[in-house]
């Protein structure tokens, strides 16, 4: 079946018609108390909305002897309060079809509730209800106990968990980010009912907090009814944040994590990298995206296009309060894992060795600013984004901010940022697969580890 | 309870070559959604070359006669946009969302894979493209617990010579066996004009875009297309169960049914059914086996939307010391109740208004639109019928559901896929 006309010409793309520009959604800051404030946007086209609400009390205060406190108390904010039970807290939202959840980041606790928004006003009351008068009832504690204790179990056998368990250990260690964020099994043991509530007293109803509102509703509504559900409850000086430095390793270091007769190798491989809040934070992720953070990086265009070892390889550097982690990830066939390995370690130095060419650059800035624009289609997008402005204090310019960035990111910056920030020489290189084989093909590259799945 | 009145607008086109165009207009954003679906998929291939439907995929991203290798992802990430494609039983689907302004670029890219691929493809990018497959399978099922699963369920569910008993990805030994003779007869067969539909949905003018349709997809000529394959399915004369050892610490069991195509009333029926019986934290079985008795630490169930028959199948995890028999058993009660008496309207209240909020959900981004949009052209020619798929759920009845759970839910008729530690028991 060949084509039997060529009227059109194929030989290249046609020329892009007019370019409308992308503008962020129009949002509203509103102060309802001190220190707590209102993030507000109206998305008329759906009858949905979201309200998101960020408090301080994240995973970066948990105690060293109790890591997964944050997380086992915003589990529970959901599990009974001063009205309901568990089973009538779930019930209703979910008979409404909306959903309500709770949980710890590093960074912060959310609670968030999304339903239609004829139902916005029964939603935004059932969740002051549970973080106002959360009580925390010791049977449900034990039934998150045990539910937690049997996660844990099911990530014994997956190799990702099991890679970046070991990755913020070896990392991040001595600093809150080097225990699981969900906590140990030693530490889930033992967490009690008065720990929980200690924990929420002092973080949760603080100053720094912030609501997240968006979706098919009134501003002047919902600024309204925020203030008159979580105005007084919010109050206070906002805690001071931990302060730790990350030590780096001093040199290279291989972490096997045996896994006899796997079918393949997850690597992640990686050191610790920058704050969210980082001046240079767009410019770092133009270099990453080049390097590996898109299909078409010099990564995954290398491990997969060229040499077939992988589905997919990409890095990342992700951004917290603190100094997040810089990964980069793949599974492989375990037979060329060090080969994938050394074709990483070439990539990074390569784009610390020689400038990348002006069309790669372009072509990266293009992407980033594409894609973001195709983030921004659905409620929850736009929440997400307002929640980035929210946890991590960026201005309300920021967005803008970012794209400028971006826009004046240029090859010299990428060349001194890929110098400064990624450290080949003092890389975790985590290998979770056959140890056998690994530490035959990885002894090369660094000092040798191996531990078992059920290490700490 | 009312769906309100702004439906999605489809203005429906159709080339001479057989090539069906659906456009959809919305200019709230500076983008545009490209989707095309190939009415061909895993259920076309045949025992001994399964997987190939899905690797053909991963080879019309190497490149065609007027672009490069990996132009696709190159061209399309260049200008700030995303591309992608994915396989299924009934069909398989590419699609790119991009600024408006580049409209033209994702119809020259898609139009000259669908008529000029041939000249592009190599035994060498074959040979890559295999090793990259066969990393995906590995990656997804062979090295993820309990990863085999589904492959598992349709085995037993399905007979051998169905199309739906052998897995979207293939078996290993069939990816490796793929040969560009393979690549060759696939195309020729299945990527014509009219075994095709392309959706638009987002910022353009609809007659200068269907004139560039028309200048790219126009020229392509159509081919004679193949019978679909049109099994039958004898009712099982007898459960089929199969219990694997696997590097797991819980207990897991699968159990599956037949439920009729997608797109039937009793399709319908079982997908509420689902949502009712197991759609969030008050639902009956997670209250009962997670909640109240702590036998499950997990529960869902889901329903395949495949076109000659659906697949509709429970998941539960044991918690620590539970045996699935225990769990096996408990399920069943639930089912069997609900198979004999219908739900109560408290459950088919809240999966009502849950069918709903995804509904809004899922239409809310331009390619998820575009792909519906597809996808009801591609089933059932009705483009705009996306609209109403959430009345298809409202207008039930708790008999509708009692009907579909009577008929189907029986004890000879369906398949069993338990899994248990390799290494025996794990302790409480």
């Amino acid at each position: 079946m060949s084509p039997t006309s060529l009227t059109v010409d194929r030989s290249q793309a046609p020329p892009p018609g007019r370019d409308r520009p992308f503008r962020f959604p129009t949002f509203h800051r509103r102060t309802l108390g001190p220190d707590l404030e209102l993030f507000v946007a109206q998305i008329p086209r759906v009858p949905l909305v979201r309200l998101d609400l960020f408090t301080p009390a994240g995973g970066h205060f948990d105690p060293r002897d109790q890591p997964g406190l944050a997380a086992s108390m915003a589990d529970m904010l959901d599990e009974g309060n001063h009205a309901k039970t568990a089973p009538q807290i779930a019930a209703a939202t979910e008979r409404l079809g909306g959903s309500i959840s709770t949980g710890a980041g590093w960074n912060s606790t959310f609670a968030s509730a999304s339903m239609l928004s004829r139902d916005l006003e029964h939603g935004a009351e059932l969740l002051a209800e549970i973080v106002r008068t959360a009580t925390f009832p010791v049977e449900e504690l034990e039934r998150q106990r045990q539910k937690r204790l049997a996660d844990l179990l099911q990530q014994r056998n997956d190799p990702r968990s099991l890679a970046g368990k070991r990755f913020s250990r070896v990392v991040f260690d001595g600093t809150p980010y080097g225990s699981p964020l969900g906590g140990t099994e030693k530490s889930l043991r033992t967490v009690s009912q008065p720990a929980l509530v200690d924990f929420y007293d002092r973080y949760f109803p603080t100053g720094g907090s912030r609501i997240v509102a968006v979706g098919d509703l009134d501003p002047e509504e919902i600024t309204d009814l925020a203030g008159t559900l979580f105005g007084d409850f919010f109050h206070g000086p906002r805690p001071e944040l931990p302060s730790f430095e990350v030590q780096p390793l001093e040199a290279t270091e291989v972490h096997i994590v045996d896994r006899p007769g796997a079918a393949q190798t997850e690597l992640l491989l990686g050191h610790a990298g920058i704050c969210r809040r980082h001046p240079d934070f767009a410019s770092i992720l133009v270099m990453n995206s080049l390097l590996g953070g898109k299909f078409t990086s010099r990564i995954n265009l290398n491990l997969r296009e060229r040499h077939g070892y992988t589905y997919g390889a990409y890095s990342q550097f992700m951004g917290r309060l603190g100094p997040g982690p810089f990964t980069i990830s793949t599974a492989v066939g375990t037979e060329v894992t060090a080969a994938a390995v050394r074709e990483i370690f070439v990539e990074i130095r390569r784009i610390q060795q020689e400038r990348v060419t002006e069309e790669e650059l372009a072509h990266t800035k293009s992407y980033l600013r594409g894609i973001f624009a195709q983030q921004l289609q659905t409620v929850d997008d736009l929440a997400f984004r307002l929640g980035t402005l929210a946890v991590y204090d960026l201005p309300d310019d920021y967005f803008d901010q970012y794209f400028r960035r971006i826009e004046e990111t240029d090859r010299q910056q990428v060349l001194t940022l890929a110098q400064e920030y990624l450290h080949p020489d003092r890389m975790a290189i985590i290998a979770v697969g056959p140890a056998v084989e690994l530490m035959h093909q990885l002894k090369d590259l660094g000092s040798v580890r191996v531990w078992s799945s059920e290490d700490d | 309870m009312s769906v309100p009145a702004s439906r999605l607008q489809v203005d429906r086109r159709q080339l001479p070559n057989g090539l069906k165009v659906n456009l959809h207009r919305d200019p709230s954003l500076p983008l545009v959604a490209i989707n095309l679906w190939y009415h061909v998929g895993s259920k076309n291939e045949r025992p001994g070359r399964t997987g190939f439907a899905h690797l053909f995929e991963h080879m019309l991203f190497q490149g065609s006669q007027h672009i490069d290798t990996n132009g696709h992802f190159q061209s399309v990430q260049q200008v700030g946009g995303i591309v992608n494609g994915s396989t299924w039983y009934d069909r398989t689907n590419y699609y790119e969302t991009l600024p408006a302004s580049h409209l033209g670029l994702g119809l020259w890219l898609e139009s000259d894979r669908m008529g000029f691929l041939l000249p592009a493809m190599t035994p060498e990018k074959l040979e890559n493209q295999r090793n990259v497959v066969m990393n995906e399978r590995r990656q997804r099922i062979d090295n993820r617990p309990y990863g085999i699963a589904h492959e598992r369920l349709h085995e037993l569910l399905y007979p051998a010579d169905h199309p739906y008993h052998w897995p979207v990805i293939g078996y290993m030994e069939d990816i490796a066996a793929a040969t560009m003779e393979d690549v060759q007869s696939f195309f020729r067969t299945y990527y014509a004009p009219n075994n095709a539909v392309l959706t638009l949905a987002g910022d353009f003018e609809s007659e200068s875009a269907f004139r560039q349709i028309e200048d790219y997809f126009g020229p392509i000529a159509s081919a004679p297309l193949p019978d679909p394959p049109r099994p039958t399915l004898a009712p099982m004369t007898g459960e089929r169960r199969d219990e694997i050892a696997d590097e797991i610490l819980l207990s897991r069991v699968y159990i599956a049914f037949h439920a009729p195509a997608y797109g039937h009333r009793l399709w319908y029926a079982a997908d509420l059914l689902t949502t009712a019986l197991t759609g969030g934290k008050s639902s009956p079985l997670y209250q009962d086996l997670v909640y109240r008795r702590e036998i499950a630490q997990d529960i869902s169930m889901s329903l395949l939307p495949t076109e000659l028959s659906s697949m509709l199948y429970v998941v539960a995890t044991c918690k620590p010391g539970v045996s699935p028999a225990i769990l096996e058993e408990a399920i069943l009660e639930h089912l069997a109740e609900a198979a004999t008496r219908v739900i109560p309207a408290e459950h088919l209240e809240r999966a009502r208004n849950q069918v709903l909020n995804s509904f809004y959900r899922n239409l809310q981004a331009l390619d998820r639109r575009a792909d519906a949009m597809s996808e009801f052209t591609v089933y059932f020619d009705d483009p705009e019928g996306v609209n109403d798929e959430a009345r298809s759920y409202l207008d039930l009845s708790p008999q509708d559901l009692l009907d579909y759970a009577s008929k189907y839910w029986l004890p000879k008729q369906k398949a069993v896929v338990t899994f248990v530690p390799k290494n025996g028991e794990s302790s409480p």
